[in-house]
């Protein structure tokens, strides 16, 4: 094409100027979104949360439970933080790597305790004590988060949206994964743990497959 | 509102024109890079001149930025383009008062790897025939191969006879009836049909003398 066809190009797109509301800053917009969450979360945890069973799972680890559930919710604001970021044309890249340490611990924390469960219960902490209501609560947990979600970083028409949708896809799942630490009536076996994170695998991966749907990317 | 182009500032104790090169440059970009900013700005507002008038400022930048991402002019207006359209359908991403080019760039970035990703796909899976190039698309190759067959009937119309050469000439090039011919010629319709006929089969000879060799 020419340059009369580039010329042609700005004629048009100067003719459908038509007024636009700029969006916040992302971190602004995800700020705000974390906010929401967290009332939300609050309010469920208060309502419907299990708070007895929580005390009697964690009783002598409460500092391990806080550390754990902390890196979740870490993992949770630097992933949403990074999937607003990159939403828009600029964002750094650094921001893909950004919620990996606390991911990370998140994971080892929970394997830790998995490993303390076994070494305290001999066999007995090692198979699986849930029936997979975990995992489904985990499912249904970021299906409702989910949904808002990429439809607030769709408004930004992501240019990346594989990295938009994997980031956004992980923070809706540890996002769940802190709630379920309210719900959950039992102690983490190493086979849940592995179930658990098969369903935040399957979150990310369903965020990254309809990420084209999801986030109409531009 | 724009602001001018160019803006000599004050400087005290110094000539206004005894500005560094650098610095003059400087000053100038960001000169420009406000101009980027106001005229976006207003376009996010509905502004459709200074939205034309911001497209056309971007280009050359939009350009060198394809340019040294691609490599391959060529491909570079088709990016610079895709690049508008684009920019057209985010461009309530961009937070006015914010550096302008970073921006952009992205978004040209974007459509370059794009383009880059699209040529290597096509590269893989698609085999250029040049053959069929030169055969049908391009004329002048198409000329090249009607002169050679030109060529080749000159060539051959030498070895007829010159009653042979009249008759054929007449009757198969210019398509005259046989009675034209005859008048044309002084031949009779008779001599025609022969000198047509014995014409055609040393043709024919030739050229099969030709193909198998």
């Amino acid at each position: 094409m020419t340059g009369r066809a580039t010329e042609d190009v700005i004629a048009s797109l100067a003719a459908e100027a038509s007024p636009v509301r700029p969006l916040a800053p992302p971190l602004s917009r995800a700020g705000r979104l974390l906010l929401v969450l967290g009332l939300l979360s609050v309010a469920t945890i208060i309502l419907l949360g299990d708070l007895d069973g929580m005390a009697t799972r964690y009783a002598g680890r409460e500092s391990m439970m806080m550390a754990e559930t902390g890196a979740m919710l870490a993992t949770a604001i630097l992933a949403f933080c990074g999937a607003f970021a990159l939403s828009v044309p600029g964002g750094s890249r650094a921001w893909l790597a950004a919620p990996l340490p606390a991911f990370l611990l998140w994971i080892g924390l929970s394997g830790a305790g998995c490993y303390d469960l076994m070494l305290r219960r001999g066999l007995g902490g090692w198979g699986a004590v849930g029936d997979g209501d975990c995992v489904l609560f985990l499912l249904g947990a970021s299906a409702a988060v989910g949904v808002p979600v990429l439809w607030l970083l769709s408004r930004a028409r992501p240019l990346e949206p594989l990295a938009v949708a994997t980031l956004g896809g992980l923070g809706v799942a540890a996002t769940a994964a802190a709630l379920l630490q309210f719900f959950h009536p039992y102690a983490v076996t190493l086979i849940d743990l592995a179930f658990h994170l098969l369903a935040v695998l399957i979150i990310v991966a369903v965020a990254a497959l309809l990420r084209r749907l999801a986030l109409r990317p531009a | 509102m724009i602001s001018p182009r160019f803006r000599l500032v004050p400087h005290f104790g110094r000539a206004p024109f005894q500005v560094t090169a650098n610095r003059r440059e400087t000053e100038l970009a960001n000169d420009g890079d406000r101009d980027w900013e106001a005229l976006l700005a207003a376009a996010q507002g509905g502004d459709g001149e200074a939205y034309r008038a911001f497209l056309r400022a971007i280009l050359p930048y939009a350009r060198a930025v394809a340019r040294r991402r691609l490599g391959d002019e060529s491909q570079i207006e088709d990016v610079v383009q895709d690049a508008l359209l684009t920019l057209h359908r985010v461009r309530h991403t961009y937070q006015p008062g914010r550096p302008v080019r970073p921006w952009l760039a992205a978004i040209v970035n974007r459509r370059a790897i794009d383009a880059a990703r699209r040529r290597g796909r096509i590269g893989t899976r698609e085999v250029s025939d040049d053959l069929a190039l030169e055969t049908f698309a391009d004329p002048e190759a198409n000329s090249i191969e009607a002169a050679e067959a030109s060529e080749t009937l000159s060539r051959m119309m030498t070895g007829l006879t010159p009653k042979q050469k009249e008759a054929l000439e007449l009757v198969k090039l210019k398509e005259m009836s046989l009675a034209e011919a005859s008048a044309a010629s002084g031949q009779s319709v008779g001599s025609l049909k022969v000198n047509v006929h014995r014409a055609i089969r040393r043709l024919r000879r030739g050229l099969d003398r030709d193909a198998a060799e």
